[in-house]
């Protein structure tokens, strides 16, 4: 028999009071939103305006003088070269990031290893306290002989303590009967990690392919100490022609760059993150919440 | 656990001992400095000179081929290019002398933070130039005293002794006796930074600049750029509110919070450290033999209002503190301000973007003295020392004495000789310049270089310093007026003329060498000091502050920083 059921909305009543709230609401995110993306869009039309509009101050959020020359400009040059750079660090770094944390967590997550409960403070002391920067550079430089090697750009970060933990918490929440009927079918413990723990991972190995891509992509730290200039990566690049050529002491002769130059770069170095960003934003808010609770 | 115990207690009592004992050596009395560096130098000759077929000093040979590392400073808007190695000027001074130079190469702004992990590493090169201030290495022992070598340097000898330079080098002279950097010497003070102003704006303001600028004023001048801004306003050129003076080298990049360079020229003239120069605010007075805190001065106070009087007749725009130096440019490109800040390398520049902006022909500019305050100083400051080269420890150990003066005399010929200077300035004779018949050198047609103001007049023209590193500021610096101005176009040359004409020469502060402890000292008291007098100076001249009535409270703010124990520090240290 039929039942004649009708849907209830749960809705709220929209009250006056509550309606005024809502356009208040709306006003003020609207004005955080104008205020927030106002920057990035006058950046933006910066690159597009002329280099004698911007001279006569007449650049503002739509472009004066529109062309595109300032980034046939910059595409010549040697950004595209140290733009190369980048995307190969950002590939080699975020793989090997990958494969090094995932192997450093899952023994971690394995209450059953001999001597987890002193190696685990071990790593996690790495996280607060750091060597020193002599010191490491020392060890890089002196020790390792890494200096101006793609080595030095990617080894000093290959592994995050926090995301190596975002991970352990991640793998420990995965069900350890799953694990022992893959042991039980004859795998080794590698075997388990890689036919079952891995293919089961997949969120979590998203999410750090993101914060490790986006490490890789916006560092310049390890370029500034260790790479020669032909090795730059694009972010080293773009910040020595943010900062300009001030007229500190030595400078008397430099010539500054244009505004449009510099905005340019600025877009064209955001420009895959900001592509990116929204299909792959919830995993950042995931990725913070994956395996922090336990059920 | 009382065996813990006891050791905490012990360990503890060993830290109180040795605090102790640091402060009774500190009580006990300050090491007296032992400034002293002679008169003149007299060259000392090695064995090895014996068999050359030339003397030290004009040339440079090694007879076997050898390598000495160098740290590189790599102007971002003249990046080194492999063809410099090449073909360039690395290539030639290898030819000539037989030294490979093995470059380790960092950008320059980050030059000072790359060589400094670098020498506290212990991996310093052997030759490191573009130094400006050693203090920070001096103790660490990475550096060789390299007094103690000059003596095998016949150029440096040279010039020194010629031109008297132990004054100068006495400043840079440390607490024990010796100098740690070759600095760059020139025989007279170089005027650099000064006033570039719409002479074409002030002649029809009826304000003749050339004739005025001998003895003018810091008064004169403003009086004259409110004649200006009504000649300006009543052509349209602007409105009454607006300002006919925004300037560069003051705001967020380069005016490092302090009013950079134009407080630094206007102080200058009032006998206080100001702008760029404020250092530790320290000056020192010729009349009393004493150094004093100039930032509570009367003379300071003087200064402020000054500065302020542009702000407040509407000539100078208070936003040169804050902005960046592009707006203040491109203000003066398109012809909405009168008058900016400018040295000589930025003089062609500047006259290009005019030409650009403005059509050539339209415009007319001079570039002039900077006017007089209480006294009538050269904007030149005092002192003939450019910025220099340190030796590292790691030569003297690694090469052995005797090939370490061998490096010294390659140094010496590197960075001191005639023949050096011209090869890494204009390149090599008959390829990239010539000597004209009157002694002058110019470049051979179809090369440019913007370094030394010959711009490009096809795009044929080759940039000998963009292709092949010539006038780089690595090499090129110091050495006599003469051959340093041999490159100077007509009004830059003029320039330098006239501020040898119109004003004096900066007595020079006698050479201050505190110890370790006395330094530490002294940059506790001065940062936040300073911090305080900057503030402070921005607010009273952009008009924040009035000057005459927060005066006292300013002065208080800083004893209340002990500007009087850092007096008492400089008079410690000076022995008076």
């Amino acid at each position: 028999m039929a039942t004649n059921t009708k849907k209830v909305p749960l809705k709220v009543k929209e009250n006056t009071g509550y309606r005024i709230f809502l356009v208040i609401n709306f006003l003020i995110m609207l004005f955080v939103v104008l205020v927030t993306l106002y920057p990035f869009v006058y950046l933006v039309s910066q690159s597009f305006t002329s280099e004698k509009a911007i001279i006569r101050g007449e650049a503002g959020i739509i472009p004066k003088g529109f062309n595109i020359d300032t980034y046939k400009y910059v595409l010549r040059g040697e950004f595209l070269h140290y733009y190369r750079n980048t995307i190969v660090y950002t590939l080699i770094g975020t793989i090997l990031s990958l494969v090094f944390s995932s192997l450093l967590a899952y023994p971690m997550a394995k209450s059953e290893l001999k001597f987890n409960r002193v190696l685990t403070p071990f790593i996690i002391f790495t996280m607060y306290f750091g060597g020193t920067l002599i010191s490491n550079y020392i060890l890089i430089v002196n020790g390792l002989k890494l200096k101006n090697t793609v080595a030095a750009f990617i080894l000093p970060m290959m592994i995050s303590t926090y995301y190596v933990i975002l991970m352990k918490s991640f793998f420990q929440s995965i069900p350890k009967d799953l694990e022992e009927a893959g042991e039980i079918d004859g795998l080794s413990k590698f075997g388990v990690f890689i036919r079952i723990c891995l293919p089961l991972s997949k969120p979590i190995l998203a999410t750090m392919t993101l914060f490790y891509s986006v490490m890789y992509w916006n560092n310049w730290y390890q370029a500034f100490l260790y790479l020669n200039k032909k090795q730059w990566p694009v972010a080293y690049y773009l910040q020595t022609i943010i900062r300009g050529v001030g007229a500190k002491e030595g400078d008397g002769d430099a010539t500054s760059v244009s505004a449009n130059i510099k905005s340019c770069a600025m877009v064209l170095t955001v420009l895959p993150i900001i592509c990116v960003y929204p299909i792959i934003q919830k995993y950042y808010v995931q990725g913070m919440m994956l395996g922090g609770v336990k059920e | 656990m009382k065996k813990l115990k006891i050791a905490c207690l012990l360990l503890t009592a060993s830290m109180l001992g040795t605090g102790l004992a640091a402060c009774t050596k500190e009580d006990g009395g300050v090491e007296t400095s032992a400034t002293t560096i002679p008169p003149t130098i007299a060259t000392v000759a090695t064995e090895d000179e014996e068999d050359l077929d030339y003397v030290y000093g004009e040339h440079f040979y090694s007879e076997v081929p050898v390598t000495y590392s160098m740290f590189f400073s790599d102007a971002s808007w003249y990046a080194m290019k492999d063809t410099w190695l090449t073909e360039g000027v690395f290539k030639d001074i290898e030819d000539i002398t037989n030294v490979h130079l093995d470059i380790i190469s960092y950008d320059s702004n980050d030059y000072m933070n790359n060589i400094t992990l670098d020498i506290n590493a212990g991996n310093a090169a052997y030759i490191i130039p573009k130094i400006y201030d050693d203090s920070q290495f001096v103790d660490g022992g990475a550096i060789v005293p390299i007094s103690q070598y000059v003596q095998y340097m016949p150029n440096f000898v040279d010039f020194y002794n010629t031109y008297n330079m132990q004054e100068d080098l006495l400043t840079i002279t440390r607490n024990d006796g010796n100098y740690y950097k070759l600095p760059g010497m020139y025989d007279a003070t170089m005027p650099d930074y000064s006033l570039l102003v719409r002479k074409d704006l002030f002649e029809a303001a009826g304000v003749d600049i050339e004739a005025i600028e001998k003895d003018y004023t810091w008064e004169d001048l403003c009086d004259a750029l409110v004649k200006v801004k009504a000649y300006m306003v009543s052509q349209k050129m602007c409105s009454e509110s607006d300002y006919i003076w925004s300037d560069l080298w003051c705001g967020n990049e380069s005016g490092q919070g302090n009013g950079g360079n134009l407080l630094k020229l206007i102080g200058n003239t009032y006998d206080v450290n100001a702008g760029w120069a404020i250092g530790d605010g320290m000056r020192y007075s010729q009349e009393n033999d004493a150094f004093y805190f100039s930032p509570v001065t009367e003379n300071y106070k003087e200064f402020l209002k000054v500065a302020h009087k542009f702000v407040e007749a509407g000539i100078l725009d208070p936003e040169t503190f804050t902005q960046d130096d592009s707006t203040a440019t491109n203000k003066f490109f398109n012809g909405q301000t009168a008058i900016i800040s400018v040295n000589k390398s930025q003089y062609a520049n500047f006259v290009s973007n005019l030409e650009e902006n403005l059509g050539k022909g339209n415009f007319d500019v001079y570039y002039a003295v900077a006017p007089r305050g209480l006294n009538n100083y050269s904007p030149a400051g005092a002192g003939r020392l450019e910025n220099g080269v340190m030796i590292s420890q790691n030569a003297l150990e690694e090469l052995g004495e005797d090939e370490f003066i061998k490096m010294l005399r390659f140094v010496d010929w590197l960075f001191y000789s005639e023949e050096a200077y011209t090869l890494t300035k204009w390149g090599v004779e008959g390829k990239t310049y010539k000597v004209n018949d009157d002694g002058t050198k110019s470049l051979l047609p179809g090369y440019c270089c913007s370094g030394l103001g010959y711009a490009s007049t096809s795009d044929s023209d080759i940039d000998i310093r963009l292709e092949w590193g010539y006038a780089g500021g690595n090499f090129w610096y110091g050495h006599t007026m003469a051959l340093a101005s041999d490159h100077f176009i007509p009004p830059v040359a003029a320039f330098v003329e006239h501020v040898s004409e119109y004003r004096d020469i900066v007595p020079l502060s006698p050479g201050l060498a505190p110890n370790e402890d006395q330094s530490e000292e002294m940059n506790l008291i001065a940062t936040p000091l300073i911090d305080n007098v900057n503030t402070w100076t921005l607010s009273f001249v952009t008009g924040k502050e009035d000057i005459d009535a927060k005066w006292d409270e300013y002065v208080a703010s800083c004893e209340d920083l002990n500007c009087q124990g850092l007096v008492d520090l400089y008079a410690e240290v000076y022995g008076k």
